[in-house]
């Protein structure tokens, strides 16, 4: 029965850390390339948690048409904030940086609650679901991990193959030698901070296909130090790093939920975001440079 | 020996201020309650300034700190309530729990956190906050979720009427012995070696090394010494002013978005910023939450960003440039 | 006794091996040339010697002293200075302030006071001339100046070894005269040993040096006083399109 159980959950764990992944891959491009912690990386996902809400709810847009949309609004929301404020920081100490994307992320909170108020909110997408033994896994959450997986494909493309792909993996190498290749160095910045924070809106359109209920503002916190955790042991500067960080999360979060839950006296889902703070520091002080690089 | 007294010349402005706090609280009504709140913001600044302001790390778990602060205190009326004779004694003993139990911790959290650096740092850090809320609450720690609340022990303990001028005075005027004796903490620092030592680390880590500065050493006193003031000013203006704690509240990150600014906005690392940088705060809160309840931090929000990118050196930063020739110069650090 | 003996040192990053088993040994009040072009490892040693990094074989020996897993900060107070390439003041504090921190965690008996330092640092102002620039921000300083700074910085430490990375780059060649003449006069005078490291063999700093080492690819090629150290085949083989200025 257990047994059943766990592994069930695991398959879960799976499909949900594909989406996880996914949603963390933003954050390590743009520090792989700016060096800089979008500490208001959350908030981004709660961008495109509502774009995919008001998209369903307003005009009755499936979330998965809703995934280019929110992809070209982080695109356009990542360049103003290149442009306005990061393209001035790059120089400046660790300090400014973190306190600016802090910052941003507070300032998307608060215009999100202005717009939309602070209350819960959720979705109802039905599209089935199938059994696969173990467990019952919904189609919508399917869909988000195999959505997952095409877009982390897409970007592992991208980088092989097109000029601009290429000038950007050369500034994450060593941007002082990219610059005298004649890398427009610049632009790689902008266009890095622009994708990572498309990618990240449109993980926020996954992630409420995996759980469309709990849409609020304030969401993005806890999605924040999930990603911390899932790219450090990605090892931080490496998008795929990040993606297999996030299966290797995702299994560990949602097996020691079904563990916590055998303790008794205990409240298993505040141990798992408990152990998921261990585990980021546990990995920050034996291998900073992450438990899935070879670096 | 006149010249050791000039070397505290900056503290005038300070305890100025905080003189000039007091006096418009006493003395004009209804102005306790903002000046109370005044306070409190100053010495949020203060103790994160010693910190964050002189090392250059930032610390996004600092309100950890004042959490387990406001439990040292919480467990202390709560625990020993029923103890005949101990009066304000116990009091005494939630400060030094307070105390304990913030050193615990930041030591605990300093030893794995401080070997790591800058962003990693932050990164550590980010989740402190969460991560001891989730534990009290995952593991029925101090009662979990559901809190302690101390009221009746606190009238049991000092007599209902004491109680009440403690919680609506007496804890305010301590909140302010709490800022003093932090701006004297961080001049004290500032002229002695440890200032150096963490201006040299905050300005080039790998530098400071290898001119024979133990930088961990000194980021942990800086660290340390933080997180006291921080526990000592939970302990106050949240046990002693409001006697209940429960976790979300006492862990909720927003307060340490609140310490970044005032630091930020005062000028990080100068004596005189966090005071300067408390009162612009916490006025433009207190008038804000008047007229545009609910919007304050969609104003402040932009407002870090302004400072951050044109003005990184804040008030008395900018002050201090100005004045640098003047006569006044050796009161504004 | 060699004031500094390094036996066998390696130091590896990944597959790449920066430093590859070099000895050497430098004297009391020695001044001494390292050369070698870019990327041949000059740097890392310096790193070695100074604590940055920790060497995988090999053992580091100051003053009679096993330091080779000895942090950077406990070196510093042993006797050990140095100046960086690109010119690393501590940019918010005064020039003055800068030196004082020398002076304060740098010497030998850890004691020094606050005052004493400031007082140090005054003194080490007037040496190098930058008295005008004592209250500036040391990050406001011009290159040439930030240099300077950071040799009154490693001198307050009062240290038996200087070690000074590219200490003349870009700066005018009269400049360099003159600066290679005050180190050798102040090395004479407080009996200091100086390890100078540059890219190129420049003729002020290698006529000064009594002795130079050659590095190449991580290895030691030639060691030896400087007049034959010139007209060894090994070195014109390593600069050839680069031969020693006259």
């Amino acid at each position: 029965m257990l047994l059943e159980q766990l592994s069930g959950n695991l398959i879960q764990g799976i499909i949900l850390g594909a989406v996880y992944g996914m949603a963390t891959m933003g954050l390590s491009l743009i520090f792989g390339v700016l060096k800089v912690v979008n500490v208001g990386h959350g908030a981004f996902i709660m961008v495109g948690a509502f774009v995919t809400l008001w998209l369903f709810n307003a005009l009755g847009i499936n979330p998965i048409i809703a995934l280019p949309g929110a992809f070209v609004i982080g695109m356009g929301l990542g360049l103003i904030f290149y442009y306005t404020t990061m393209q001035r920081l790059i120089k400046a100490p660790e300090l400014a940086t973190l306190l600016a994307t802090f910052s941003i992320g507070i300032l998307l909170e608060e215009l999100v609650k202005l717009i939309f108020g602070s209350e819960f909110r959720g979705y109802n997408w039905v599209v089935g679901k199938i059994d696969i033994g173990v467990t019952v896994l919904p189609l919508s959450k399917l869909y988000a991990c195999i959505g997952s997986v095409i877009i982390a494909l897409l970007l592992y493309l991208w980088f092989k193959k097109t000029r601009a792909g290429s000038a950007i993996r050369s500034v994450v190498e060593d941007s002082e030698g990219a610059r005298v290749c004649g890398v427009n160095v610049g632009g790689a910045y902008a266009l890095s901070f622009a994708l990572g924070i498309g990618l990240t809106v449109s993980s926020g359109v996954l992630l409420t296909m995996f759980i469309p209920v709990g849409i609020n503002p304030y969401m993005g916190g806890g999605y924040t130090l999930k990603a911390f955790v899932i790219a450090v042991l990605g090892g931080l500067s490496s998008p795929y790093g990040a993606f297999f960080g996030g299966l290797v999360f995702g299994l560990i979060e949602n097996g020691s939920y079904t563990l916590f839950a055998l303790i008794p006296g205990v409240e298993p889902f505040a141990l798992t975001r408990f152990l998921s703070f261990v585990i980021l520091l546990a990995i920050l002080l034996i291998k900073p440079t992450g438990l899935l690089s070879t670096k | 020996m006149k010249k050791e007294i000039t070397k505290y010349y900056p503290l005038i402005p300070v305890f100025a201020a905080y003189l000039l706090l007091f006096l418009i609280g006493r003395n004009i009504s209804g102005m306790w309650q903002l000046v109370a709140m005044l306070l409190f913001y100053c010495a949020l600044g203060q103790a994160f300034n010693i910190f964050l302001g002189m090392t250059g790390y930032v610390d996004f778990g600092y309100v950890a700190f004042m959490g387990i602060g406001t439990y040292g205190m919480a467990l202390a009326i709560t625990k020993l309530a029923h103890i005949e004779g101990l009066g304000i004694g116990i009091i005494i003993i939630g400060f030094i729990l307070a105390l304990l139990m913030s050193t615990l911790l930041s030591v605990a959290v300093g030893a794995v956190a401080l070997r790591l650096r800058g962003a990693y740092f932050a990164i550590a850090t980010i989740g402190v906050n969460e991560g001891f809320r989730f534990l009290i609450e995952g593991a029925r720690i101090w009662n979990g979720s559901e809190g302690l609340i101390f009221t009746a022990q606190l009238n049991e303990i000092l007599g209902r009427e004491a109680a009440s001028s403690l919680m609506t005075y007496w804890a305010d005027i301590m909140v302010l012995i709490i800022a003093a004796l932090a701006a004297f903490v961080t001049l004290y620092y500032m002229r002695s070696k440890i200032g150096y030592a963490l201006t040299a680390l905050r300005e080039d880590e790998d530098a400071a090394k290898v001119m024979g500065i133990n930088v961990t050493k000194y980021k942990i006193i800086a660290f340390i010494t933080s997180a006291c003031f921080a526990g000592l000013v939970g302990a106050t203006s949240w046990a002693l002013k409001t006697p209940y704690v429960f976790p979300p509240e006492v862990f909720e990150i927003h307060y340490t978005i609140e310490a970044i600014i005032i630091v930020l906005l005062g000028g990080a690392g100068t004596l005189l910023g966090p005071v300067a940088g408390g009162l612009i705060y916490g006025i433009s809160k207190y008038y804000l939450a008047i007229f545009m309840p609910g919007f304050q931090l969609l104003i402040f929000a932009p407002i870090i960003i302004i400072i951050i990118v044109l003005f990184p050196e804040g008030v008395v930063g900018m002050l201090k440039y100005r004045l640098k020739d003047s006569a006044l110069a050796r009161f504004i650090i | 006794m060699p004031l500094l003996k390094l036996e066998n040192v390696t130091k590896r990053f990944g597959g790449l091996t920066a430093v590859n088993h070099v000895s050497l040994e430098i004297d009391h009040g020695e001044f001494i040339g390292i050369v070698g072009p870019n990327g041949s490892g000059k740097t890392t040693l310096f790193n070695v010697i100074s604590g940055v990094y920790f060497p995988e074989e090999g053992s580091v020996i100051f003053d009679d002293l096993d330091i080779t897993l000895l942090p950077p900060y406990k070196r510093a107070p042993l006797g050990i200075g140095r100046t960086f390439q690109i010119p690393r003041p501590f940019g918010s504090a005064s020039v003055r302030e800068n030196i004082a921190v020398g002076a304060m965690f740098g010497t030998l008996s850890g004691k020094v006071s606050v005052d004493e330092s400031l007082q140090i640092a005054d003194q080490t102002i007037e040496r190098v001339r930058l008295q005008e620039h004592r209250d500036k921000p040391a990050g406001t300083l011009t290159p040439v100046e930030k240099k300077l700074m950071e040799i009154a910085r490693a001198l307050a430490m009062k240290p038996k070894l200087l070690l000074m990375d590219e200490a003349m780059a870009g700066m005018h060649p009269n400049d360099i005269d003159q600066m290679v003449a005050f180190i050798k006069q102040i090395a004479v005078e407080e009996k200091i040993a100086i390890v100078s490291m540059v890219e190129h063999i420049m003729r002020a700093v290698v006529g000064m040096a009594e002795k130079v080492i050659v590095l190449h690819q991580g290895s030691k090629i030639v060691d030896a006083p400087t007049k034959e150290a010139l007209e060894d085949p090994k070195v014109v083989e390593v600069y050839l399109g680069h031969p020693p200025e006259e």
